[in-house]
């Protein structure tokens, strides 16, 4: 029986259910409703499963019911930006999507992961709908813009990305907080190999690497980092790993901010977030998570 | 297709070589004294190999000409250390095998890369540089990549987060004197002063300076491999694929660290061409204070090393 449900299979839907079989974390079922897609796609990656050595099976569902039994699932449904435009416009168009969702999945015993734009307004409205406790509910916030970091690092050091681990905390947006005090090479804090130019131009492009990949490529915006992240969070839920990830959740009184959602660092486990981890920061930069979820409450309210 | 070659096929060199051929990073040749065993072992590996899906070659040998055009070469031959015995006690035996393999590889793998394994592991790289007259950069000795994957590992298992999401870094010598960093240690990204106290921390770094030790005690009649070995096979795949990975490793200092003509576990940029750079961290007093110590212990093995023979 599957244990991963990936509900929307566009770009990053599709890309997510890919990672995972290439990294056969487990069997997946995909959800799409516009009828016929996920069963392409699904039938499409399982008669490449004999080269590529998948041991999961991953199919087409054409009813929302078969999502219940899963353990985790992705959800990736809703449109995408277009160049000039920022996640917050995307709003009130994936809110509606999102709720009919959330509404379908009142009462799933696993934990939602959400991928759709703007990740931190949607993981709000999908707790508020669906009634999910907040530490089953998380978003690809932190998790994609740390992998963006650290890949910037990594291309900035000359040393491989698979020794360097980053944070990025706060709102998806170019209000997101890299946190150099929490990036490190090996153990070894990034600002002392690194100077504070170059640290700068670093922050500056992961600031803007979503942006950027929407320019790019014009008519799509990114989806392979998104998926690897989307993957990253999947396989260490149905896993139990109990790894560290920066998810967006609900906040409950973390900074003194309550009822809004951004990134922080998490234990992730088979009952979603298991342990929420708090970086000592400076009050400018609380004052900086405060300014965001100021906005956020704003523009939530007011959709 | 890249060539490894593994001299000794005991617990580690075998290890090694099955982690290098899970991930099909090269060929390999095993090279043992003992007759029929490296052939023995290398004919099992391939045995294996179609259900292991090894895309590379295997071979076994008791002569030393068939490492020749060798990339890597991982020298993992002497004897393993037993219970009450101290690393430097095997210095006689293990310098010997040592000074033999370093002249076979500057003979038949002129062009390699060498990673120094037996113990004491300091000292071994320092006659296996002597002997094979390789440039510095093309020796490096495995150490502190096992010490900080122990240490890794211990924090992880009290915090109980994933150990992958632990990084932490363990210089000094390979012995009781290493020095790991708590400082230079994280947690995704979080300082491990932030998440445990210091006597926890203590216990721990107590713990990783013995980690050699406490698998002697369950095994008594041999010593740990496995986690030797998946460090071995770490650096042979950042070297083969050029990864540029950053690790601690025993590099041959040339005043780095206050420290000169002395192999000495440092962080170091490993690759295509070797020890690639050495990094020189900032270290407070007492840590500074706890590396010149092991420097000491080091040097004291080198000195013996230089009583028993004569490079040449």
């Amino acid at each position: 029986m599957a244990n991963i449900a990936i509900i929307g299979v566009g770009n990053v839907g599709a890309n997510t259910a890919f990672f995972i079989a290439e990294k056969n974390i487990g069997s997946v079922v995909m959800y799409d409703i516009q009828d016929g897609l996920a069963q392409g796609k699904a039938l499409d990656m399982m008669e490449a499963a004999p080269i590529r050595g998948y041991q999961h099976s991953i199919s087409g569902i054409n009813s929302m019911d078969d999502v219940a039994d899963t353990s985790v699932a992705v959800v990736a449904a809703g449109t995408v930006r277009e160049p000039g435009a920022k996640r917050d416009d995307l709003f009130t168009r994936n809110a509606e999507i999102i709720d009919g969702i959330a509404e379908s999945m009142k009462g799933y015993g696993g934990t939602v992961v959400i991928a759709t734009e703007p990740v931190d307004l949607m993981v709000m409205r999908f707790r508020e709908k669906s009634g999910l406790d907040a530490s089953r509910v998380v978003g690809l916030g932190g998790v994609l813009d740390s992998t963006r970091f650290r890949y910037a690092l990594s291309r900035e050091l000359g040393i491989t990305t698979e020794n360097i681990t980053a944070t990025v905390v706060g709102r998806h947006s170019d209000q997101m907080m890299p946190l150099v005090d929490y990036s490190r090479v090996n153990g070894v804090p990034v600002s002392t190999l690194m100077d504070d130019v170059h640290l700068a131009k670093v922050i500056d492009e992961t600031r803007n690497a979503g942006d950027l990949i929407v320019e790019m490529s014009q008519r799509s915006s990114s989806f392979y980092g998104p998926s690897a992240a989307a993957a990253d969070v999947v396989q260490a839920i149905v896993w139990d790993t109990k790894r560290i990830l920066p998810v967006s959740f609900v906040w409950d009184g973390q900074y003194g901010i309550k009822d809004v959602a951004m990134s922080l660092p998490t234990v992730l486990g088979f009952t979603g977030i298991e342990r929420v981890l708090e970086p000592n920061l400076s009050q400018d930069q609380v004052q900086v998570l405060k300014k965001s979820a100021d906005e956020l409450s704003s523009i939530y309210a007011n959709a | 297709m890249n060539k490894v070659s593994v001299i000794g096929a005991g617990n580690v060199g075998a290890t090694a070589v099955y982690y290098i051929a899970e991930k099909n990073i090269a060929d390999i040749v095993m090279v043992d004294v003992v007759p029929g065993m490296p052939q023995g072992k290398a004919a099992d590996f391939m045995h294996a190999a179609p259900s292991r899906n090894y895309n590379i070659k295997i071979v076994g040998s008791n002569d030393y000409a068939e490492i020749a055009d060798s990339d890597v070469i991982v020298m993992t031959a002497g004897m393993a250390r037993k219970p009450g015995m101290d690393r430097m006690d095997l210095l006689k035996t293990n310098v010997n095998i040592a000074k033999q393999a370093a002249q076979a590889i500057a003979t038949y793998a002129p062009n390699a890369l060498v990673i120094a394994v037996s113990n004491p592991l300091d000292v071994i790289s320092m006659v296996t540089l002597k002997e094979s007259g390789f440039a510095l950069k093309r020796v490096v000795g495995m150490a502190g990549i096992l010490d900080s994957t122990r240490f890794r590992y211990f924090i992880a298992e009290r915090l109980n987060v994933l150990p992958q999401d632990v990084m932490a870094m363990v210089l000094g010598g390979h012995g009781d004197t290493m020095v790991p960093l708590p400082r230079y240690t994280s947690v995704a990204g979080f300082p491990l002063t932030e998440l445990l106290d210091s006597d926890t921390i203590e216990q721990l770094v107590d713990r990783t300076r013995k980690g050699g030790a406490e698998i002697v005690s369950y095994l008594k009649k041999g010593s740990a491999y496995y986690a030797p070995a998946a460090s071995v096979a770490k650096m042979v795949e950042a070297m083969i694929k050029d990864e540029k990975r950053f690790v601690a490793a025993s590099a041959y200092l040339r005043g780095e660290y206050g420290h000169r003509d002395i192999f000495l576990g440092v962080p170091v940029l490993l690759g295509r061409n070797g020890v690639e750079k050495i990094y020189e961290l900032d270290l407070t007093e007492q840590e500074q204070n706890a590396l010149d110590g092991s420097a000491e212990a080091v040097q004291e093995g080198v000195k013996t090393l230089e009583s028993i023979y004569t490079p040449g």
